[in-house]
């Protein structure tokens, strides 16, 4: 097991350090120039710009920016703001807990909906039940975020007053109460997708053979469906959770930017548009580090729990 | 009609000759039909619409609806209506475009890492690896980054987005069917690799295919309108879907037309486009077909028999 672990760990290596060079790459050749932003488009001497560009290591050469980068990040430093002048790790750490959070609370909130559905779904397959929550689940996945975000605000917190309009709470417990709206937001695009792979797994389930000599034998439906199906089921329901937990990090960004959250997405979207160099290339990289790691996680749980896997690989 | 007659892809006409499998059933027709509604008046706005789509009227701003601007006017006296056929043109084409540009990538890489294997199937594998290594958004975030926000570098990013599902997709459809009899025939024949490639494999998976680039094509509108909304695709004052919702939800509590309306249309679209890509996926891969009933199943025995007996007497 541990060797399995530690062969998948190895060969995400070679894939962490191509995706850093794209990164600094992708950052680089952006066609607006740092300097300019920070100024403000104010005009400047080339003596302000080179001592500019001295501070933030502008005036080396790319290769050596980007060995700096990564020689930085070892030592727990990721840069520092062009725009803010903070260090990028302070910057991102006080907005973490926010989106973190609202993650948490949207993945549970979908579980929590999206397995119960897909089941409700699978074993009343084609009547009435189901074509109803299909439906449902159909204008969900095809709803975007921000829109189900701002339909959800304009309802809950203009009309009728329950949650606050935007913002979020100072610590854990107020944000249950703010970060809700946000979080059904981004949580039902994913009960959409979670309810049909459930579902569609519960039916392929129920028409296995086994499944099939259960029923005949007359082991009552709900034992068959829970017992035997549903642990079955959730091997697939789980790697496409997985995928939109990843996933949803980066949705976050639409959530946070309707109910002005100011997470970690907002930072990266101004980042973006602004130029600023080290916060972009910083939280794009330890996004895609915290994405491989789920995925990293998720596989290392199936070949516990499923031998073929880790004997395959 | 029930409701429930509505949502089983039942055929709309019953006739000998397509009893089972039929495309055009209730839900796809619907679905074809605002999308065609749609797509008319996207095009032939300037002839249905008497207002332009940046001609303003400063003397009927921020208006609700009413009989002269049917969905109201914007903060300069756009009509919205007029500007939401304008911005589907925008979006529609745009998704158009990030399929395309998916396909023109996608399929070539995913043939040839298919059907020769080896070193050619190991590199196409790992840029694949390095691009899913990204959660989708962030990916388009990123090449927006580097390339600029605008409308074509985000068609652009989101093409190059989808492309590593596609290229999977089609290499694990001419992986099943290079080892069919046909393709070794063509080999033995002496046909081209290329000819093999793309005349007869390609052909022979396109229905997959298809299905694939419908759905693509719905969330290629989400993702489009997202990054639009996120300031990071279609600058305004250019009409788009995405684009009018966030300017529309700055003054969302003064007019929420302004952002109800095209987040309206990005959500029927939408929809429209996913049930006909259901109903296509349903029709193509008949494994997906409802089975028909024992009793019909009976009944169509019972009436063959019958007029076999007739025919006899």
């Amino acid at each position: 097991m541990s060797k399995y672990i530690f062969k998948r760990i190895l060969s995400l290596i070679p894939i962490v350090i191509i995706v850093s060079v794209l990164i600094f790459a992708m950052v680089r050749i952006t066609p607006s120039d740092p300097v300019a932003v920070m100024m403000k488009g104010k005009k400047i001497t080339p003596e302000t710009r080179a001592s500019i560009e001295a501070q933030f290591d502008l005036d080396k050469s790319y290769p050596e920016q980007y060995i700096c980068w990564i020689r930085n990040i070892f030592k727990g430093d990721f840069g520092t703001s062009f725009h803010y002048k903070q260090p990028v790790l302070s910057l991102v750490s006080s907005r973490l807990p926010n989106t973190l959070q609202l993650v948490m609370m949207a993945s549970l909130l979908a579980l929590l909906i999206a397995l119960p559905l897909g089941i409700v779904c699978a074993v009343n397959m084609n009547r009435m039940a189901d074509r109803v929550l299909s439906l449902l689940t159909l204008i969900f996945v095809s709803a975007p975020t921000f829109l189900v975000g701002i339909l959800l605000m304009l309802g809950f917190a203009v009309k009728l007053g329950w949650f606050p309009v935007y913002g979020a709470g100072h610590n854990f417990v107020e944000n249950l109460h703010a970060l809700f709206l946000p979080a059904v937001a981004l949580a039902l695009n994913m009960v959409a997708l979670i309810a049909r792979i459930t579902r569609s797994n519960m039916i392929e389930q129920l028409n296995a053979p086994y499944a099939q000599t259960a029923i005949a034998k007359g082991v009552p439906l709900r034992k068959v469906v829970m017992g035997h199906c549903f642990k079955n089921a959730l091997i697939p329901v789980i790697t496409v959770t997985s995928i939109q937990f990843g996933g949803m990090i980066v949705g976050a960004v639409l959530v946070e930017n309707v109910f002005a959250l100011g997470g970690v997405g907002a930072l990266l979207i101004d980042a973006i548009k602004q130029a600023d160099y080290p916060v972009t290339q910083s939280i794009t990289l330890m996004m895609v580090v915290v994405f491989l790691t789920i995925n990293l996680i998720v596989d290392v749980l199936y070949a516990a729990i499923d031998p073929r896997i880790r004997l395959d690989a | 009609m029930k409701a429930s007659d509505l949502f089983g892809h039942r055929p709309m006409f019953r006739s000998k000759k397509r009893k089972e499998g039929v495309l055009f059933t209730v839900p796809v027709i619907l679905s074809m039909i605002v999308l065609g509604a749609l797509i008319f008046c996207c095009v032939f706005a300037p002839f249905i619409s008497p207002y332009t789509e940046s001609g303003q009227d400063r003397t009927a701003i921020m208006q609700g609806p009413s009989m002269r601007h049917l969905l109201g006017t914007d903060r300069v006296g756009r009509d919205t209506l007029t500007r939401v056929f304008y911005g589907g043109r925008t979006t529609l084409i745009s998704a158009l475009g990030v399929v395309l540009i998916s396909i023109i990538i996608g399929v070539p890489f995913g043939l040839i890492s298919g059907y020769y294997g080896g070193w050619a199937d190991t590199i196409i594998g790992r840029i694949c690896d390095i691009l899913l290594s990204f959660p989708s958004l962030l990916l388009a975030f990123i090449f927006v980054a580097g390339f600029g926000r605008s409308q074509l570098n985000a068609i652009i990013a989101l093409g190059i987005v989808y492309v590593p599902m596609l290229t999977r997709l089609v290499r694990s459809l001419t992986l099943v069917e290079k080892n069919k009899t046909y393709v070794e025939a063509l080999q033995s024949c002496g046909v081209s690799d290329f000819s093999i490639m793309f005349r007869h494999i390609l052909r022979n998976s396109v229905s997959t295919i298809t299905v694939q680039l419908t759905l693509d094509l719905g969330y290629a509108v989400l993702d489009l309108a997202a990054l639009s909304f996120l300031g990071l695709g279609v600058q305004p004052p250019t009409a788009d879907w995405g684009a009018m919702l966030e300017e529309g939800f700055t003054l969302i509590l003064m007019q929420p037309m302004l952002s109800l309306a095209p987040g309206l249309a990005i959500v029927l679209t939408v929809i429209a486009v996913n049930i006909f890509s259901d109903g296509l996926h349903q029709y193509l891969e008949p494994i997906q077909r409802k089975m028909p009933s024992f009793k019909s199943v009976e009944a169509r025995l019972e009436r063959e028999r019958s007029a076999q007996n007739e025919c006899n007497a």
